[in-house]
Parts: C-alpha cells; structure tokens; sequence
C-alpha cells in the first residue's frame, strides 16, 4: 500500500509540474498587455517601459518561469500588478471564502444529493422517483450563473428574503453567533447555487448504483431475516452503492476552488474567482499563475484523494 | 424506512431558511442611520496618494484616498483648472503669488493628522520629494515635471517654484497628490512603503479615518471627530466590492448599499430605481467621452497614410453620414450629449462650445463623390479603383453601450454607401491592438483629467496616447499657447477644439453624465465630478426620511 501510494503521490506531483509549466505559458501567449490601459490610467510608452522592468514583464520568456518556478518553491508567487500587493498575501486572504462556499456546496451536494438518490432508488417507479427524476434532470440542465442570476433576483431583490450580494453585512452586530448567522445567511443563495447541478447528478448516480445493490442477494437474504428496512437500505445496501459515489467526489474536489467563479461574481462572494476574473481581465500574471496553481493543485489532489479512498475501500484495487 | 416525508423534510428546509433570512426586530433597529454604505466596483488596495502608479491608478484607490487625505485644494464647482482663482482652500486655508512661476501656500494651523500630529509644511515638502522621484513615482513624477521646487518657509508655509509661467500651475501643485505624514513615512525607504504596515492602515489628515479592511469585501472608515474643517455628519463609510455591475445594482436595490456611481445598462434599469421609493438618482457630469478614431495611418505599414482614413474629406463624410443625436438618445436617453470636440462634460472648456454639426447625408455622399466614391458595381457599397469603401471598427467586448452605438453606425453608413466590419475584442487584446496602431476606426472610450493639457496626450503629434497617429503641427501649435496662456484661456483652447473639430481626426459620438443612486435619507447631497464621493463630508442625514427597512 505504501508503495503504491509513493507511486501515486509522485504521478501527482509530475502532473502538477506538467500542468503549471502549460498554465504559464498559456497565460503568457495570451495576447494583450497587462500595463496598457485605456482612459485614465493610459500610460506613455516611456512609462509603460518603466513599470515592465519593474514587474520583471521585459525579461525572456523563460526567464520569468525560472523565476515563477523558483518562486513558487520558496511560497512566493510575486507581486500582483493590479494591486500592488504580494500574490500569496492575496490569496490567503481570499481562500477561506472559497472554501466555505465549495465545502457548504460539496456538503450539500452529497448529503442531499445522496439521500434524495436513495429516496429515489427505494421507491423506484413510484410518482416521487418520477417527479425527483424530473427535478434532477432540470437541475442538471440549468446554468449555474443562471440560476444565480434569478435567485439574487428574487429572494435577494424582490422579496428581501435573504442578502443578494456579499459575505458579511457591514452594518451587522460584531459578536460571533451574530456573526456566524450573517455569514450563514449570505452563504445559502451562492451555496444553493452552486450545488443544484452537482446534486442533480449525485442523485443520478445513486439511484443507480442503488438500484443495482438493492437487487444483490444479500439485499433478500436479509430482509427474509427480518431485519428493518431503515437498516436494510442504510447500512447494508447504501454502504455498497458509495463505491460510484466517491469517483464523483474526486471530481467535485475542485469546485472548492474553481468552480465557483461565475457564482462569485453573480453574487459578490469575496472568494478566489472573483480574484480570478479580475486577473484575467486584466491579465494580471501573477495573480492569474496564483489561481492557476491553487486550482491545479486542488485538480491534482482531488484525484488523489479519490483514488486512496477507493484503494481503502477496496482491497482489490490495492492488490492491483 | 425513512420515517420522515420529502414534504416534511422540503417544509423544515424552508422554514429554517426564512429564519435564517428574517432579521430579527433589534438588528433592524441597530442598523446605523448615519452610515453610507457605497457598492464600488474595485478594490482599494493602496489608498496612498504616492503609491497610486499605473494599475494602481485606479478610481477604487482614489475614492478611498480622497477621504483619507486632504489636498492643500480643492477643484471649485466651475472644474476650471487654469488660474489660481476658480480653487477652494482646504489643507492650505490661502495661497499667494510672489512672481510668475513662485506659488506660496499657507497651511491651516488646525490641521491634524489621524495621530493628532499636526500637518506642517515638511509634510508638504516630503511628499512632492516622493512625488516627483521617477524612481519612486513613475506616473506622478511626469505630471509634476514642470514643479521645479518645493521648501519649506517654516512650520506652516509651502513654496512651489516652477520652471516657466503657465496656467495651471496651481492645479498641478495641489490636484495630483495630496500630502502623506513625514512623521510616519519619513525613515521609511520609498520602495518599502507598499508592502508596509502603513499602506494597509494608512493614516491621513482627511474626513475619515481608516477602520479596517476586509478582503474582497468592503473597506470601512469612520468619521474624524477633530476634522478641522467640521465632522461629518455621516459617521460610517463602506466601500462595498462587487466586481459585477449586476451584483452592485442588486446591492442597492436589495438596501444592502445605499450608494452606486452610475445606473449600470441597459436603460431600463433606471425604472427599477424609480420603484424604489427610498432611492433617487442624481446626474453628474462624467470625465467619459466616447469617440470613433480615425487610423491616419495603415495598419499595415504604418510609413504610409491610411489608404482610405488619410482622406480628410472620407472622415468628414464619415462624421456626416453619422446621425449623433439619434444614436446617443437611443443608447444613453437624456444621460448623455454629442460633445464638441474631445469634451466631456468634466471639461471646463466645453461648457461654452458650439453645437457640433448635424448630420447630413448628401453632403457626405457629395464629398465622397468628389474623392471618386461611386458604387460602380450596384452592390450599394460604394468603391474606388475596384476597392470598395470598407473599413472595420474596434472595440472592447466589455462596453454594452459601445456596441449598441457602434451596430447604429455600421446601419447608418451602410445607408451612405460605407461598409463598416464590427470586430469586438476582449479589453486587453483591444488596448495592445490600439497600442500598435493596428485598427481602421477605434470605437474608443476616455476618461478624462479635468485639466485640459490632458488633451495634448491624444491629439498632438507627440502625445504618449496618441494611437491613431494623427497629427496637426497647427493643433500643437494651439496646445502650446492654450497650455501657457494665463488669460483669455477659455477662448485659447476654444480654437484648440474648433480645429481638431474642422479637421475631423474623429467623430466624437458621445459626452456622458453619470447616472449616481443616491438614498434619500442623504440631504445636502453635492457630488463632485472629479471624485464622486469627495463631498461625502459635507453631506447629512435627514433627520425627517423614513429610515429605510433593513434589506432582507
């Protein structure tokens, strides 16, 4: 196993080396200029010359991935051209926002998405499994910015049920419950969001491997013993049908920090896409390699992740 | 079995979440009256007046600054920028003149920093040193060049000496950069400011005073209570981020901020804040111009004139053939005017200009057939030598308002026999193709400093943003004396306009007024055209305006 799990850690590692050289010079052939700016901020091309040997934009190509390269190493991704500010302070600061909403997202995602899968396959055929069904089929086909469009427009403007835009509300009471339930508040329409076109196919994919558990054997042999059907479906069935199940969860991993930057514009969510979006229309390099690295690494790790809990769960694909 | 119902389960979802969303009775009422909460679009990052350089140039910096720090001026409500008499004082209570390039200015002794330290003159001295230093200060050490000194006359009193005799020398010595702490800043190496304490919690002598910053989120300040010049009313300003015009409008109308600086597109929106009864909206003159520039170059060689552009009567027509006013009221309703000449409304020099010319069609197509434009072949696109008159325009996939205007275009001078190409770009492939000078008609957008020299970057043979390459040695000529000229300045740079005008190196297609939401609680509300938000500290609160309800 440990072994094997070496081997696997350092595919990851090469991969992600493989995708960052790509991601740099992919950014870099990007055609447009990071410093030439229209209107107020139009610069001179004295000027213009200036600031790109400050942000070291004038040397060789490879030249600056040497740099990126070695900076990275020691935690250091440079300085952000659009604020002035080192890229790694940035992105700290910007993380835990993301992450809350990928977390209150993926949360959402397989607690519902499960249940309501399960739900489904125990009363196959039955008017629920079909209205679920049709549910989670106009869940999967809805854009997510969309949604997040209509949602802030209703419940946010409309009807003043819930905040439409932000993560705190400046003017809230300071304590920590006080705190903790503005945040709250904030997070349900971008979360709810997020999560509607994940949970539809999680609910896909446990129905069916549901389905299939529900017709083994062991399924019959237990219920003729008696057994309660809440322990039938919950501990023997369900357990079996996770297997699909956790192969999706290494995809979603990334969401946590890349899937959600559409949603965080819609709704003003102070997290990395945001930050993201800005870099790329701005062509802000630093900040854009920054992203790239923190999402790459969360692709990267999110295999991974799949891939041990499967070698954990399943000795035969430790064996292999 | 599942015990619990899908119903019971969706019911018991809904309600946690309308608890959740309901506000209780005392956060309502704990919501504080006298704050402003203003959605912006960018984030303040370095709210420092002399670390403003390049990207960092921007206005989300500058609304901050501005109530962090005092300038030793300010603009007066006429924007004129030529003389030293259309000014209000404020770090400065007065200012004199000893000769013609010898400017002295006079601090007011009330005068603090948030520290309590008192402003002084080696203030003032220490941050045009930083100021004017290319090293330092890219940007602001080429606006100030013509500063030649600035010392100190003890405590309290400022020289700033200047290399020759010209108009704005009062503008340039206070509207650029506003003075920052010697006290604080003075043993610190220039280059460490940024990624200093101090850059991220500045301390300045303005209104407001620095709070906190939450990241991607909003900047706070609070009231300064020892103002000297009176504190404000309002005691709690946010500058609330939304990068999304969508999500800002959203902000506002849900009375999760109670500020924005313009009605974002399309014009209906303006409705949605009418059937807001606790919002209002505000025009102000806007530093955006908008305007078709003309290549006088080929893109393709740019040692040879624009095969069809360099035609100076091809561009009239052009200009002709183009019904302004209609495509302006249709994009902009009454928010928006034709300019005469590159004016925005911020420009004091436009505000007594003629009316540009109407359009015109068949002098244009007269023009155009005295420079042998014919449609020879009955396709309706007129051609020349077997060449059609076709020709592309540019612009940036990032202006709604730019394309709507620019398809009106292209339908109007297919009316007058010109086959126009749309070709949108993302901004930063548009700003590098402007750069290299590879477009026919640039549907550009600018926005302007209040000063006029400004113009000289744009539309003099030299000038640094001079894309098109146009150049008039008459207009230079007319930049230099309206740029010197200490009186009779308005008429000066009067004739600069009526030239550029005449000589049609572009069609200036619209003049923009910002469309500012404003809650109604604010009274006294003045809002100043060369920094929205300026003015904050002159503004109330209504005492009698229904408070509104806390938003969700």
């Amino acid at each position: 196993m440990r072994r094997w799990l070496a081997g696997r850690m350092l595919q990851a590692a090469v991969t992600l080396a493989i995708a960052l050289v790509l991601l740099f010079l992919l950014v870099h052939i990007l055609p447009g200029d990071p410093l030439a700016r229209e209107g107020e901020r139009a610069l001179t091309p004295e000027q213009i010359e200036d600031l790109r040997r400050r942000y070291g934009l004038d040397r060789p190509l490879p030249s600056q991935l040497a740099a990126f390269l070695g900076g990275l190493g020691h935690g250091d991704l440079g300085t952000s051209i659009e604020y002035g500010r080192p890229v790694t302070a940035l992105l700290l600061e910007r993380l835990p926002a993301t992450l809350l909403l990928g977390g209150a997202a993926l949360l959402l995602n397989f607690t519902v998405g499960l249940w309501l899968g399960v739900r489904q396959a125990v009363r196959k055929d039955s008017r629920e499994d079909r209205w679920l069904t049709t549910l989670s089929l106009t869940g999967y086909a809805t854009p997510s910015f969309w949604l997040g469009l209509v949602l802030a427009g209703f419940v946010g403007v409309r009807w003043r049920l819930l905040p439409a835009a932000g993560m705190h509300d400046p003017l809230g009471a300071g304590d920590f419950l006080a705190s903790s339930g503005d945040v709250l508040r904030h997070l349900i329409l971008p979360a709810v969001t997020l999560s509607v076109v994940s949970i539809a196919g999680t609910m896909r994919y446990q129905r069916s491997a549901m389905i299939e558990v529900l017709r083994l054997p062991y399924i019959v042999t237990a219920r003729a013993k008696g057994i309660p059907e809440h322990r039938v479906v919950w501990r023997h069935a369900w357990r079996n049908a996770l297997f699909p199940v956790l192969t999706l969860f290494g995809l979603w991993l990334p969401i946590l920090v890349s899937g959600s930057v559409f949603v965080e514009a819609v709704f003003a969510w102070p997290g990395l896409g945001s930050l993201a979006i800005a870099a790329v229309n701005n062509r802000d390099y630093p900040v854009l390699m920054g992203t790239s690295v923190v999402v790459a690494l969360a692709v990267v790790l999110g295999t991974l992740a799949s891939d041990v809990a499967y070698a954990v769960l399943d000795p035969r694909v430790r064996r292999s | 079995m599942t015990r619990w119902t899908l119903g019971a389960w969706l019911g018991g979802l809904a309600a946690t979440a309308t608890t959740l969303g309901t506000p209780p009775a005392r956060a309502q009422a704990a919501r504080d009256p006298s704050a402003a909460v203003i959605a912006t679009g960018a984030e303040a990052s370095v709210p420092v007046p002399t670390l403003m350089e390049g990207a960092l140039a921007s206005t989300a910096n500058t609304d901050v600054a501005d109530q962090l720090f005092l300038h030793l001026a300010e603009l007066g409500p006429t924007l004129m920028t030529s003389g030293d008499r259309a000014f209000e004082p404020a770090l400065a209570r007065s200012w004199t003149r000893r000769d013609s390039v010898t400017l002295v200015f006079d601090l007011d002794p009330r005068a603090t920093w948030h520290d309590g330290a008192p402003v002084t003159a080696n203030d003032v001295v220490f941050t045009f040193r930083r100021a004017r230093d290319p090293a330092v200060s890219t940007r602001l050490a080429g606006v100030l060049r013509h500063i030649v000194s600035v010392t100190a006359e003890g405590e309290r009193r400022v020289v700033f000496r200047f290399a020759y005799p010209y108009a704005e020398q009062l503008y340039d010595a206070v509207f650029h950069v506003a003075p920052i702490p010697e006290h604080l800043l003075g043993r610190l190496p220039p280059a460490a400011l940024a990624t200093s304490a101090y850059a991220q919690a500045p301390i300045g002598s303005g209104p407001y005073r620095w709070v906190r910053r939450l990241p991607g989120e909003y900047v706070e300040l609070a009231a300064n209570e020892k103002f000297f010049l009176g504190a404000p009313a309002i005691k709690r300003v946010f500058f609330r981020l939304a990068t999304d015009a969508g999500a800002r409008f959203n902000m506002v109308l849900s009375g999760e901020a109670n500020l924005m600086d313009n009605v974002p597109p399309p014009r209906d929106n303006l409705d949605r804040v009418a059937a807001v009864p606790t919002l209002r909206v505000v025009a102000v003159p806007s530093p955006i111009l908008g305007y078709l520039l003309f290549n006088q170059r080929d893109p393709r060689d740019t040692s040879r004139p624009h095969p069809i552009l360099g035609d100076q009567d091809v561009r009239r027509a052009i200009g002709l053939a183009l019904d302004r006013r209609v495509m302006v009221r249709a994009t902009f309703g009454t928010s928006a005017s034709v300019p005469y000449g590159p004016t925005s409304p911020l420009l004091w020099i436009g505000h007594r200009t003629p009316p540009p010319a109407r359009a015109n069609v068949a002098e244009a197509r007269r023009l155009l057939a005295a420079r042998g434009w014919a449609d020879r072949d009955g396709d309706g696109i007129l051609d020349r030598n077997g060449q059609p008159l076709a020709l592309t325009i540019m612009l940036p996939n990032t202006s709604g308002s730019r394309a709507q205007l620019a398809l009106q275009a292209q339908e109007q001078l297919r009316q007058a026999g010109i086959h126009i190409e749309l070709e949108r770009l993302d901004f930063s492939v548009y700003t590098e193709r402007r750069g290299r000078g590879s477009f026919d008609i640039d549907f550009a957008a600018t926005s302007q400093d209040p000063s006029p020299t400004g113009l000289s970057q744009g539309w003099s043979c030299r000038g640094g943003t001079n894309f098109a390459r146009y150049c008039d040695p008459a207009v230079d000529s007319l930049l230099e004396i309206a740029g010197r000229t200490t009186s009779h300045a308005a008429e000066t740079w009067q004739a600069v306009l009526a030239r550029i005008e005449s000589d049609y190196p572009a069609v200036f297609v619209y003049a923009l007024n910002y469309l500012t939401i404003v809650d109604r609680r604010f009274a006294n509300v003045r809002i100043r055209p060369e920094s929205l938000w300026l003015g904050l500290r002159e503004w109330t609160v209504s005492s009698g305006a229904r408070l509104r309800p806390a938003g969700y």
